[in-house]
């Protein structure tokens, strides 16, 4: 009888249970491996492997799955469903089985470094109500100073649906053809929708909906203070708790002034290369009230008497300096525009007072292309064409409008 | 098959050829164990309440104490709490003593200060695996498979030198449980080191359940099946039945693993097989709890003895959990609750409920027939009703929070809506801290005060 019990309920059953859900169902995703990964597959470097190790070895999995489910739930909020290929350097799978935090297998290209780095050094900065923990011993101190181990898992993240990015539409076709899938597999695996559903990606080129002028003003400040404030500021100064690691750092709304289409364009899309995410999971309702909250931070400064002379050579000094970049109008779309990682401004939807245009223009902003003039140009070349650029503004509703 | 344990209903018989000191011992283990990985517990959900509240030390990160707190409940307070339940079972199953008191210690020494001590203090150093219920480093899983084959010569042996014809259904679940174990537990650990991604996570899924379903509830049953008739002095309802539960549980559970990744890439005829398996395992459950539950129908169980009370609860919360768990794998609810805290809760009802009730069951039973030990029924009594009322304040309130959290996913809401809507159950989880740590010292407490043990009778504890 001993025999028996331990011969088929202990070995045999454990064997027939190997086989059945472990062996076979492994050749059958081999066989799909086969047909739909890309012949060379990206593996991790050194670093990247480092700092798998790292997202290993602090649970990051036990709080943020890897494995887009077949499921229109969640291929709509994270993109295309998984395919076995898409993990086969995973030494052991980070597959998770709880989401405290959304899914992670297209974290790639989502957020910008120094919002990776800021997040880990102290997420809560960023994301008021997130209840993911701080990493402050991956960096040396503050959050633009990450140590091997932060870039390691920033290098790690960026892995994380790259594969099936690189891939291409040619990829995805073929896989698509060769895949002896069923038709919810095909559906969810190679669906119409975005291989990254993501929300914030900032979009630089993207649609986006003119928002409607809000007059919700308490819906505007709670949502500002619980979505924005972390970075631009309790009172949209550009100093919330979490700007000290960013550069470029959020901006400044007491300073600027913005048109709607501005405002439109930030929020749904956020701002390429900077970063300032899109927010296109909040509903547009609601990101009109906040884009009112913005406009309604800016505080109007004493305007300056224009001395002589100062628009011609402003002019001047635009076409010759600045128009290839912002635009012979101002419209941010001159001929090298696209050649940069962050959008240079659009003069025409928003006007920096002139203490910031000056401050812009004589400093340059770090972390994007605009570079520091003031070596280059005189004082009267910089003041004039600080001063030039708020005059394409085309403005369009003001603070107070909608109430 | 035997009809029940050979085990006299009088506490005053020193039972013979048990190992006490080993009893006393893992049952110190145990409870000790158990109050560390409680307190691990405790300081991962604070995080979730409030994070930062555990400083910003990178041994203390909310992922490291999660590891602990999972693997010293199982390793640590389960594993112990088994040993001692064994030491005292397998003497009185078998007629024959254990392999030796000279190996017991070995094994003692090798799980407490070789396994789980080490694993603990490894995976705050930043050495570990993440793996569900694996998540020691891989050199501790060396100790933990030599722990496992050192227990089956321990523990199997007397089952194999006494050739014994016929088996009490306790036997049943040792014999598979351990031999189960000593296969599943390097699998778990090793093959999804050797397998990448998708074909490695069909082998976690396998093991996720086989710690629970081939590890915890055999061992589990085990007790149950024991205490039962031990403390009432009758014979379980019905053999055939014990019977019929073994078999199909066995058969069954080991099927379940892949409920574990329902909608993922793994070929939907293991997830459907999977999850048909997880239906019947309900139905099995169903016939073995029954059995059960006519078994200590009119004893007076809840009255008449503080383990028998903790085991038979123990078989409600398991009948519960495993009906939760046949319809949490149906694919219409799966895709809500998966990745909620649904299944966390779940998964204390299993563990806090169903596993921990029946670990405690056996060392009160196991306790109360050592010479000389101290046992006070009232103070046990008040842990009783304290465990009960954590227990099942946690599991509601996870099992609301994971519904929150399912209603959020599903209206495309931005994902911190989900968190927002979640925080506040979080914040009561960290409460039931208190009922359940005070009860768990009171079980302490109880087990080392009131009258000594081995001078009163069964009749006079009614
Ligand atoms: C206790 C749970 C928890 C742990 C552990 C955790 N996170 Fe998070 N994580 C969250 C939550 C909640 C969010 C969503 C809110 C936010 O953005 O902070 C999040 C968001 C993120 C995001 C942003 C995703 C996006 O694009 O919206 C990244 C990247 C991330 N986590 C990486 C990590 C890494 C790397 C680790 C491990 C070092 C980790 N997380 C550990 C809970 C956790
Ligand atoms: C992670 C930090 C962060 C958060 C959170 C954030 N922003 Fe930003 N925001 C930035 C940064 C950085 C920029 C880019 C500044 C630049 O281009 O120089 C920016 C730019 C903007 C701009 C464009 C301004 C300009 O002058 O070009 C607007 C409008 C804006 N944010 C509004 C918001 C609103 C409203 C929210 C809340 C829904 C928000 N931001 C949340 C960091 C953030
Ligand atoms: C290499 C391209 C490039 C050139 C050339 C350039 N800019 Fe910029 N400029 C940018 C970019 C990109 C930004 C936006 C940075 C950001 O998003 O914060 C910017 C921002 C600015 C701002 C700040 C706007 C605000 O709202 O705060 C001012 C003012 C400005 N530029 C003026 C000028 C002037 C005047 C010149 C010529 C002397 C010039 N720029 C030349 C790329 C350029």
């Amino acid at each position: 009888m001993t025999y028996l019990v331990a011969a088929v309920g202990g070995l045999g059953f454990f064997a027939l249970s190997m086989l059945l859900l472990g062996v076979w169902p492994g050749e059958a995703l081999e066989e799909q491996i086969h047909q739909t990964s890309p012949a060379h597959p990206l593996p991790l470097s050194a670093s990247e492997q480092r700092g798998r190790a790292i997202y290993a070895r602090e649970g990051c999995a036990y709080c943020h799955t890897q494995q887009i489910r077949y499921l229109a739930r969640d291929v709509s909020r994270f993109g295309k469903a998984t395919l076995a290929w898409e993990t086969i350097f995973d030494y052991p799978h980070l597959w998770g089985t709880r989401r405290i935090g959304p899914d992670l297998s297209r974290e790639a290209g989502v957020r910008s470094p120094d919002w990776q780095y800021s997040h880990l050094f102290a997420p809560q900065t960023l994301v008021r109500d997130s209840v993911m923990p701080a990493y402050p011993w991956l960096f040396h101190g503050a959050p633009d100073q990450p140590a091997q181990d932060a870039r390691d898992v920033l290098a790690y993240l960026e892995t994380l649906g790259r594969d099936r990015y690189l891939a291409g539409p040619e990829g995805e076709a073929a896989a698509k053809k060769a895949c002896n899938c069923s038709e919810d597999e095909r559906k969810f695996a190679f669906g119409p929708g975005p291989l990254n559903a993501s929300p914030a990606i900032p979009l630089r080129k993207g649609k986006f909906p003119l928002l409607p002028v809000s007059n919700d003003e308490a819906r505007g400040r709670q949502l500002y203070s619980r979505n924005c404030a972390g970075c631009h500021g309790a009172e949209g100064a550009g100093d919330g708790a979490g700007a000290a690691g960013l550069h470029p750092k959020p901006a400044n709304f007491t300073e600027q002034e913005y048109a709607q289409e501005r405002l439109s364009q930030a929020l749904w899309n956020g701002v390429a290369g900077t970063a300032m995410p899109g927010w296109r999971d909040i509903p547009p309702a609601d990101l009109a009230a906040m884009a009112r909250t913005v406009r309604n931070f800016h505080q109007n400064g004493p305007e300056p008497a224009l001395p002589e002379g100062v628009l011609e050579l402003g002019a001047k000094v635009y076409a010759a300096h600045c128009a290839q970049c912002h635009g012979e109008k101002g419209a941010g779309d001159g001929s090298a525009a696209d050649q940069f990682p962050v959008p240079p401004t659009n003069f025409q939807t928003q006007r920096p007072s002139l203490a910031a245009s000056l401050r812009a223009v004589k400093n340059g902003i770090e972390g994007t292309p605009m570079a520091p003039w003031s070596g280059r140009l005189s004082e009267a070349e910089v003041y004039a064409a600080a001063y030039f650029v708020r005059g394409f503004y085309k403005g369009g509703i003001r603070k107070g409008d909608g109430q | 098959m035997i009809e029940h344990p050979p085990e006299t209903e009088s506490l005053s018989v020193p039972s013979a050829g048990v190992e006490t000191r080993l009893v006393s011992l893992h049952a110190h283990a145990a409870l000790g164990t158990l109050l560390v990985s409680l307190l691990f517990g405790v300081l991962a959900a604070m995080e979730l309440a409030v994070p930062g509240s555990g400083g910003s030390a990178p041994f203390m990160s909310w992922g490291k104490l999660r590891y602990d707190h999972t693997q010293g409940i199982m390793l640590g307070w389960l594993g112990n709490a088994f040993f001692a339940f064994l030491y005292h079972a397998v003497p009185l199953l078998t007629g024959r003593t254990v392999t030796s008191a000279r190996l017991g210690q070995w094994i003692f020494g090798l799980w407490n200060f070789v396994i789980v001590l080490p694993g603990w203090v490894l995976v705050l150093a930043g050495f570990s695996q993440p793996l569900e219920w694996a998540e020691f480093p891989l050199v501790i899983d060396v100790f933990v498979v030599l722990a496992l084959l050192l227990a089956a010569v321990q523990f199997l042996a007397p089952f194999f030198r006494s050739a014994l014809e016929d088996l009490y259904v306790s036997s049943w679940y040792i014999i598979g449980g351990l031999v189960f174990t000593l296969f599943a537990y390097p699998m778990g650990n090793i093959v999804p080191e050797l397998l990448p991604g998708a074909r490695g996570a069909a082998f976690s899924g396998l093991w996720i359940h086989d710690a629970v379903g081939l590890f915890v509830t055999p061992l589990c049953l085990a007790i149950v099946y024991y205490v039962i008739p031990a403390a009432t002095g009758r014979p379980i309802y019905s053999h055939f039945l014990s019977m019929l539960g073994f078999w199909l549980l066995f058969f069954l559970y080991p099927l379940n693993g892949t409920h574990h990744y329902v909608f993922s890439v793994i070929p939907m005829s293991a997830q459907i097989g999977a999850i048909a398996a997880s239906t019947l395992l309900g139905v099995d459950v169903v016939i073995v709890v029954a059995n059960l539950l006519l078994s200590v129908r009119g004893t007076n169980w809840f009255r008449r003895d503080m383990g028998l009370r903790f085991v038979t609860t123990a078989t409600l919360f398991y009948l519960i959990v495993s009906i939760q768990g046949s319809l949490q794998a149906q694919m219409s609810i799966n895709q809500s609750v998966h990745f909620t805290d649904w299944v966390v809760g779940h998964s204390h009802l299993a563990m806090l409920g169903f596993a921990s009730f029946a670990a405690v069951g056996g060392i009160i039973h196991a306790w109360q027939r050592l010479p000389g030990k101290r046992c006070n029924t009232m103070l046990l009594g008040w842990a009783y009703w304290l465990l009960v009322s954590g227990l099942l304040i946690m599991v509601l309130d996870l099992t609301i929070a994971g519904l929150a959290e399912a209603a959020a996913w599903s209206s495309g809401a931005p994902w911190l809506d989900s968190v927002r809507a979640a925080r506040p159950y979080w914040i009561i989880r960290v409460f039931t801290f208190i009922p359940l740590a005070a009860g768990f010292i009171l079980l302490l407490a109880g087990l080392s005060s009131g009258e000594r043990t081995g001078a009163k009778n069964e009749g006079e504890a009614a």
